[in-house]
């Protein structure tokens, strides 16, 4: 029972970690309708930012919130504004033009990041990394535990943003038909801008949380990409409450899958998972959830 | 206007050609794959950096008989498929004269198979999948030991020291892991040690725990662990969060001797051993110099990887300054007569049992005392005395 219960436990505090990557992707995917795949390259730099703020300015990790998340944002927007937004506009044959752009930037960005750093193994050293409580046989990490708390956080505070202020209604708007948006006198540019911008921060967060439990390397992006990719699709494209409850069943699945069928097999029991929703759940949970 | 761009094309090609085979007059070219990109790029950037350094040593000393070694680093990406192609690139445009590197057992197995279709001697260095010496393939000459060997310093210690009665393995799913750990296995059985259980895991993980945690439940007497280097300090970190205590923590050499696994693990690390190939004390000509050289150079210390790579280079140099010309039965000839010490220790290509052409290195075991690596088996060569038994919640602070 123990055994089952650590292992739930484990599996629920990741799957936060993993929702915050999901929902920047699905935010960007509703308002814009192609995949990111630099996102996981984008929560790299939030974490070499981390990395540069903690080894050389000894700024504590969850401080550097402050700073990755800003210059993430601007340069989510950067990226929008002069690289992915002009391909709107050239005509060609393929129309994911876009999409292939972002892996050329993923790139980009991971061979800039071995020229600065190397390939060197990175990690950022608190005192409690390792940390643990324990209620009764079960052990809780300290740094999971707060992740998980500020994924929460920054989920509600992206909700009350999207349903309460005008910004957060434009990109709505957007999302749904980017058209009717236009019409109704919604910059559609900026709002993809914009868009770009905090879909982005938020990886970036959840880069900087992960950055006292796990390590860095410049190629540490495309594994998250990937599992954004399989939460997007699992939650819905575009449903942000989808990526949150995509991201927590991964986080329990590949954990009891872990325990139950072996460590060998975690990657898999999530792309059985995703496989499965493609062919019973086409849309993903938000065919379940509405939203 | 075709027909034009077409000759321009290959008067291009030609004079390309006959300058590189200027160019390479006053050199003799070696091929080295590696990963120097990719997730194993921290182990290839040590070996390019060990290679390097002998390149410079032994051609400031006069390099081949008077030519100058040259070293072409080709990036295998740590993926077989790309070793593959690299080595084609290498083989049939490059016109190499042997290949040296071989990181990673996977990629090392498929690159060894193109060298011994196109008859081109390689020597590995690290790759280390027994079946790479043991598929009777003829070009292909083997510098570290078999991973099946790794362990052998190990089982002496277990069976003279811990006698454990219970034996977890934790492994990564890879060949050198898979191959590991069932070896490990199948000296447990011999040894009389009740194996509880054997698990494999993906290499790249966040949150070991669930496994830890069934490991925890069957409180085995040692766990037994085969991990590249951030998995082993994740897996040493968590498995204190969880206060998982057995005798002792064995790390299957990789990334249990890495300075970044003490680095990372911290408090963690202290106290755990592993199996290694090579240390800076042992008795070897050169080897201290070399660990100092190293570190004063690239201002960080170096494991077996470095030594392997570096003797690897002196090997690959000798070699052709002994090959009666550089046509490839006779590069073969002279590495079937090579009879050498190097930073590594003595190197001899031998076939025995079912290996062909492979070196016999013996191993050690270290262990990591008050954050330094220290040689602690066989007693003999032993920079400090064995730690034993170990009440770890006080090491690690609880």
């Amino acid at each position: 029972m123990d055994v089952f219960i650590q292992t739930i436990v484990s599996g629920i505090l990741i799957g936060g970690i993993y929702s915050m990557i999901g929902i920047g992707m699905t935010l960007i995917m509703g308002v814009m309708g192609i995949i990111n795949l630099a996102h996981g390259q984008l929560m790299m730099v939030a974490m070499y930012i981390t990395f540069v703020m903690a080894h050389f300015f000894h700024v504590d990790p969850y401080l550097s919130l402050l700073v990755a998340m800003p210059a993430l944002f601007l340069l989510g927007a950067f990226i929008q504004k002069t690289l992915l937004n002009p391909l709107i506009k050239v005509e060609s044959i393929l129309p994911e033009n876009q999409v292939l752009m972002t892996v050329g930037i993923g790139m980009v960005l991971t061979e800039i990041a071995r020229f600065i750093f190397s390939s060197d193994y990175k990690t950022v050293k608190t005192s409690y990394s390792s940390s643990a409580i324990f209620i009764g046989k079960i052990s809780f990490n300290v740094p999971m535990c707060i992740a998980f708390g500020f994924a929460l956080f920054f989920t509600a505070l992206l909700f009350w943003f999207l349903l309460k202020t005008d910004l957060g209604r434009s990109i709505r708007a957007t999302a749904q038909d980017s058209e009717a948006a236009t019409l109704m006198g919604i910059n559609s540019s900026r709002i993809t801008v914009i868009t770009f911008g905090i879909g982005s921060a938020l990886v970036a967060a959840a880069g900087v949380l992960l950055m006292p439990i796990f390590y860095l390397f410049p190629d540490i992006g495309g594994a998250f990409t990937l599992k954004a990719f399989v939460i997007t699709i699992l939650g819905g494209l575009g449903s942000t409450v989808g990526a949150i409850v995509g991201g927590i069943v991964l986080g329990v699945a590949e954990s009891l899958g872990a325990t139950y069928i072996g460590m060998g097999y975690k990657e898999m029991v999530g792309f059985v998972i995703f496989v499965l929703v493609l062919i019973f759940l086409p849309g993903g949970l938000k065919r379940l959830t509405k939203i | 206007m075709k027909k034009a761009t077409v000759i321009f094309c290959i008067v291009f090609a030609i004079t390309l050609g006959l300058s590189g085979a200027v160019m390479a007059k006053g050199s003799v070219k070696v091929g080295i794959v590696l990963p120097t990109t990719g997730s194993l790029a921290k182990f290839g950037e040590i070996e390019r950096d060990a290679f390097l350094m002998a390149q410079e040593e032994i051609n400031a000393a006069g390099g081949i008989n008077g030519l100058k070694l040259e070293l072409l680093i080709e990036d295998t990406t740590g993926r077989p498929e790309v070793g593959r192609s690299v080595v084609e690139k290498l083989i049939t445009k490059d016109k190499v004269v042997m290949i040296g590197g071989g990181y990673s057992s996977s990629v090392t197995y498929a690159t060894a198979g193109v060298c011994q279709q196109n008859n081109m001697p390689f020597l590995v260095n690290t790759g280390s999948a027994d079946k790479i010496t043991t598929s009777g393939w003829t070009w292909i000459y083997r510098l570290n030991p078999p991973v099946s060997k790794y362990a052998s310093a190990v089982e002496s210690l277990l069976t003279q020291v811990i006698k454990p009665k219970t034996v977890a393995i934790l492994h990564e799913n890879s060949l050198f892991g898979t191959k590991g750990a069932k070896k490990f296995d199948k000296t447990c059985k011999k040894l009389g040690f009740k194996v509880v259980l054997k698990e494999g895991y993906e290499h790249g993980g966040i949150d070991f725990k669930p496994v830890l945690t069934r490991v925890k439940q069957k409180n085995p007497d040692i766990v037994y662990m085969i991990s590249y280097i951030m998995d082993a300090s994740l897996l040493m970190k968590q498995a204190k969060e969880l206060k998982l205590t057995p005798k002792m923590f064995i790390g299957g050499a990789a990334g249990f001797t890495m300075p970044e696994f003490k680095e990372n693990a911290g408090v963690a690390s202290n106290y755990v051993i592993s199996a290694t190939l090579w240390h800076q004390v042992l008795p070897f000509p050169g080897a201290m110099e070399f660990y100092k050289k190293f570190k004063a150079r690239f201002n960080k210390s170096v494991d077996y990887h470095g030594a392997e790579a570096y003797a690897a280079c002196y090997v690959i140099a000798d070699v052709l300054k002994r090959a009666k010309s550089f046509k490839n039965t006779d590069i073969k000839a002279a590495l079937d007569a090579t009879d050498m010490m190097t930073v590594f220790g003595p190197v001899k290509f031998t076939t025995w049992g079912k290996m062909k052409n492979q070196n016999k290195a013996a191993t050690y075991v270290v262990q990591w005392i008050d954050g330094k690596l220290e040689l602690v088996w066989p007693k003999e060569h032993a920079t400090k005395q064995f730690q034993y038994p170990i009440d770890w919640l006080k090491v690690w602070g609880y």
